[in-house]
This record gives C-alpha cells, structure tokens and sequence, in this order.
C-alpha cells in the first residue's frame, strides 16, 4: 500500500508519494499562439518554447475549485504513465481542500476520487491543517500555532490547538500571488509597456524583483531619489524566448541611470513597484479592498481565541505559501505583530525551509502516522455509507 | 514648478462632468474584478473555430454526443451540472445566510483599524490630491495632467 500526498493548490499541484519527495507541478492547462493545435497540461507548459502570451485554463476561481474538466485533465496526467503511474487499488491519497469547501464540490471531491479514479482510501484535509502537523511534530512542546497560508488566490490565517483547527480563528484575506502578479502587470502596462498578456512572464517578474519592505515611506523617499542614489530602482531584461531564455535583473554596475540602452534588450524599469506589489498582503486597503493585511489579522484572530491560549500563539506564527517566499516578509511580520501585541507576550514568527512545500511534508508524516488508518475513509466504507462518512471522518 | 501647463479650467468642477459616488463605486468594483481575471487576452483557439470543436472545450457547455465520442464514459458523467457551476453559483448555493457558525463569508477579514493610505494613481507614490471629477489620488499637477489624459473620464474599464 503506497501513500500519494497531493496538496491540490489553484496555483501548482505539491505531489509525490511520501516515500519519495515532492514534486511541483502547475494545476492548470495552457494554450500557446505558437502551437495553436495543442491544449498543455500541467508540466507540458516545459515542452513551449516560446511562452509569451501564454493562455492560462485554470480549474479554481477564487480559491474554489470548480472546473472539473480541468481538474481531471490535470489529474489523468499527474495520475497517469507520464508521471505519477498510479495504482489506485493499491493507493492512498491525501489531498488537500480550501477552507470552508463547499459541500457541493465536497461531494463531487468523493464521486471522483473513489468511483472515478477508485483509490483504496482517501484523506481530504485543509493544507493548513497539514502544516500545523508539520510544526507539531517537530515542536512537539508547543501547545498551540497560527498557520498563516498565503498562496495564488487568498491569504488564510488559522490558529491550531493541539491537532485542532479552531473554525473561530479563520480568517480570510483576499489577496493572493494572483492578485499580485495582476496588479504588477496593471501597473507596468499604464506605466511603461503593454503586458497584459504575459501574466507568465510578469509573474516571474514579480518573483524575481518584488520584495516586502521594512519601512515602507523610507523605501519611498529612496525611490525618489535620482541616479544612483536610489537603490531601489532595478532595470529587468525581458526574455525574448530565443537568445534570453529567462529574465533577469541588469547588475547594478551595468545599469544605465542617466539615459537609454544600446543594445536591443527589451527592459523594465521597476521602481517603487518592488515593494508598492507586496505591500497588498500587508495593507489591502491601498487598492481599495477594505481588509486587515496579515499582521493585523493575525493580532486580531488571537485576540478571538481563549486568553489561556493566546500567548502561545503569538510564539508560534508559521508562515506558508508561496508568498511567504518574498524578501522580507518574515521580517515584516515579525515587527508588526511585535508592534500590536503586549510587550509581556513573547513573539516569533517562523519561516520553514519550503514555506511552499510545508504543507506536503505535512501531509507525508501524516501518513507515516500510526493513526492513519483511522483517518481515513476507504472506499468500501464509501461505498457503504456514502458522502456520510466522508462528512463524518473529514474535518474541511 | 509646473502649474501653468494646467489650464485653471480644467480642475474647475464647474466645467468638467464630475461622476456620482456610485459610478466611482462601480469603477472602484470593476478595477478589482479585474485583478481576479485568468487572461486578458482571447483564447488563441478561439479564432480557429473549425479546429477548435475538435478540442477539449471548456466553459461552454458541450453537446453530449460530442463528448462522447471523444472521451471515455466516466461514471461521474452524470453528474455534469454540478460539475459545471463557477463560483457565484456555488456560493448562492451553499445558502450561509442561514449556517451556523463561522462560514465563507464570516471568515473574510475586518476592514483594518488603520488609517487608509493614499497613492497617486499615475506614477504609485504617495499623494495628497484628489480629482475633483472622478475621485482617483494624484501626487503633482504632471500626473494630473496625465491622468486626465489618459483615464479620468475617458476610461471606461
Ligand atoms: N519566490 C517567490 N516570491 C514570491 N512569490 C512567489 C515565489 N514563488 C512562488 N510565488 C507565488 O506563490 C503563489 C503560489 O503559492 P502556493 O502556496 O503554491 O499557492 P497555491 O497553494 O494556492 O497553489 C504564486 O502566486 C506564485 O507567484
Ligand atoms: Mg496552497
Ligand atoms: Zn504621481
Ligand atoms: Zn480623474
């Protein structure tokens, strides 16, 4: 009996067997102008050569899945011979779901993993969840964390209490790594040049140049200055998908503050975007979404716990997601929340290795766990029982 | 510095159409929805009608018999309408006007306590100006000048 753990994010499938690692892979479908008879799926995005204005089929909008012929697609080939060569009779997989699912696509969840693909048993569990076994098995003294999940669609905030997840706590801060790469491309469209068009080439943009800042209004008086004064500014070559494979930013030395390049490079120059893009996460209201950004929540979610608990949360903020991976966020974090709270109340914010990858790990120790037969639900007590068990056994 | 390239005229509210606050609520609206879009452009498929009905489709519902043919009756078949329903639907669906305990629309976060910040909607630095005609920041009379240009009233996403 093998165990598959597929953290099923709307951004990028985090799978492997627990016996082997993981493996990221795009949870979506793509379309190329330059091979117009093809549909991609998932890692085939390897085989465009020239991915400028790629059309992105993605199966979840805001966060919840709800294109299913996407989503199989996707999974025939994460499942299949090309990759992942499943035995479902022979198969457990636990895979992930947003918080607050709805039922209907709970329900659409069970009909596909048991009487479609047939797996043997199936754990259907948040990916918070998943991260909060992580950070207890290996702080296995700490009686309580706060999960901080910040993906493509949404920033989730949860506290955990020993193995439980307590509902009270969640909350949802609509900005994610999409809303990010969108806004980027926005801007830089009014601003300088017209990519509209290449979300994947901008979100890489936003990845290799954005970061989270320290002091927002002193990075804004430095992005003011002229010339070489200001060392935020960074001029990023754009790939042209024949002699420049991937962008990168110019070294400093090379950049040319006074005047235009010679050469033929496309360039970006990037300025106060760097940090305006990531200050989403920390103040949503700056574009008009009326919200808490993370520290603020996380105080606020705290505060909405039993006091007894409330001091050990502060000491174990976990951060997840694939924002979490900008320059400075932990830091960022670290000093607000330290700002917001108590002085007698000790604060630490941690960072895992993989903050993409955590919930993963999560999900492979659980599966290593003694208890795991009891966790999950097979599918012959699905096809005893139905949805019922699913409800009973699940905790989404 | 560069107050005279704007004409007193065309700050004057008087002479410019100014947009109720429900237009700029929609406007506000739409700039968001915006940001959640998959792609901007057209599906590079789509312009190849006759190649794309051979291809897996997507958001349109397909002619059974069609699917048919191409793809493996699964059981979950029959289950296609809910299978095909976006997120608005399944929202409405759930109906947590009436559900206990916290729920999708009781976990979104509160309106921060802190003060709103303001940016100018041309170049993204601070600013201290509003328009007087579509409520959109600016920072200096150049960006006004270019805002007025290029979106104010004439932009109509
Ligand atoms: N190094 C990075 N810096 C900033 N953002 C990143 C980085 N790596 C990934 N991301 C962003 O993280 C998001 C995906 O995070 P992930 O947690 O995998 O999301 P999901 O689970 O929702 O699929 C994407 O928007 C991606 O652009
Ligand atoms: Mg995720
Ligand atoms: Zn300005
Ligand atoms: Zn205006």
């Amino acid at each position: 009996m093998s165990a598959l753990v597929l953290d099923n994010g709307a951004y990028s499938a985090k799978i492997g067997y627990a016996r082997d690692g993981v493996s990221i892979i795009p949870n979506c479908q793509f379309r190329s102008k330059t091979s117009r008879l093809k549909t991609f799926t998932a890692n085939q995005l390897d085989e465009i050569k020239d991915p400028s204005g790629l059309f992105y089929i993605l199966p979840f909008q805001k966060g919840y899945l709800v294109n299913w012929d996407v989503q199989r697609k996707v999974w025939d080939h994460l499942f299949g011979k090309e990759m992942f060569k499943v035995d479902f009779a022979d198969t457990s997989i636990v895979i992930t779901e947003p918080y607050f699912n709805f039922s209907s696509i709970q329900e659409s969840m069970n009909e596909i993993l048991f009487e479609e693909y047939q797996f043997q048993a199936a754990l259907r569990i948040n990916a918070g969840s998943l991260s909060a076994h992580r950070y207890f098995h290996e702080n296995s003294s700490e009686l309580c964390c706060i999960v901080v999940d910040s993906g493509f669609s949404f920033t989730h905030i949860v506290p955990y209490c020993r193995g439980r997840k307590m509902k009270d706590g969640i909350c949802r801060i609509n900005v994610g790594g999409k809303l990010l790469t969108n806004h980027l491309k926005e801007i830089i469209s009014y601003r300088q040049l017209h990519v509209m068009d290449e979300t994947h080439v901008i979100n890489q943009v936003k990845e290799d140049v954005c970061y989270v800042s320290q002091d927002f209004f002193k990075d804004v008086e430095t992005a003011q200055l002229k010339g070489e004064e200001n060392t935020v500014m960074r001029d990023y070559v754009l790939p042209d998908f024949s002699a420049i494979k991937k962008g990168f930013c110019k070294p400093r030395e090379e950049m040319n503050f006074t005047g235009k390049y010679k050469t033929s490079e496309q360039i970006l120059r990037l300025n106060n975007e760097r940090f305006a893009v990531p200050e989403m996460l920390f103040h949503p209201s700056d574009i008009g979404i009326q919200e808490m950004g993370i520290p603020e929540a996380l105080v606020n979610s705290i505060k909405n716990m039993p006091e007894e608990m409330q001091p050990h949360f502060f000491k174990n903020i976990v951060l997840t997601g694939g924002n979490a991976l900008f320059p400075g966020f932990r830091e960022r974090v670290y000093h607000e929340v330290r700002a917001l709270t108590p002085t007698e109340f000790q604060v630490s914010v941690i960072l895992p290795q993989n903050p993409i990858c955590y919930p993963w790990e999560g999900g492979k120790l659980l599966s290593e766990n003694p208890d795991f037969e009891e966790m999950v639900v097979t599918r012959e007590d699905y096809e005893e029982n139905g949805h019922f068990i699913c409800e009973e056994k699940f905790d989404i | 510095m560069v107050e005279k390239k704007v004409s007193m005229r065309s700050q004057d509210p008087n002479q410019r159409r100014v947009l109720d606050s429900a237009t700029r609520q929609r406007r506000l609206t739409r700039q968001l929805e915006a940001l959640e879009k998959d792609n901007f452009q057209d599906d590079p498929h789509a312009s190849l009608p006759q190649l794309a009905k051979r291809l897996p489709q997507f958001d349109e519902s397909n002619e059974p018999n069609e699917q048919g043919k191409r793809r493996k009756k699964t059981r979950g078949d029959h289950f296609k309408l809910r299978f095909r329903k976006n997120f608005q639907a399944l929202l409405e669906e759930e109906d947590l006007s009436v559900s206990e305990g916290p729920n999708y629309l009781t976990a979104c976060a509160e309106p921060s306590k802190f003060p709103q910040r303001h940016f100018c909607a041309v170049c993204g630095f601070p600013s201290h100006y509003t328009c007087v005609s579509c409520g959109a920041r600016y920072c200096c009379v150049r960006c006004l000048g270019t805002h007025h240009e290029t979106r104010c009233l004439k932009w109509t996403v």
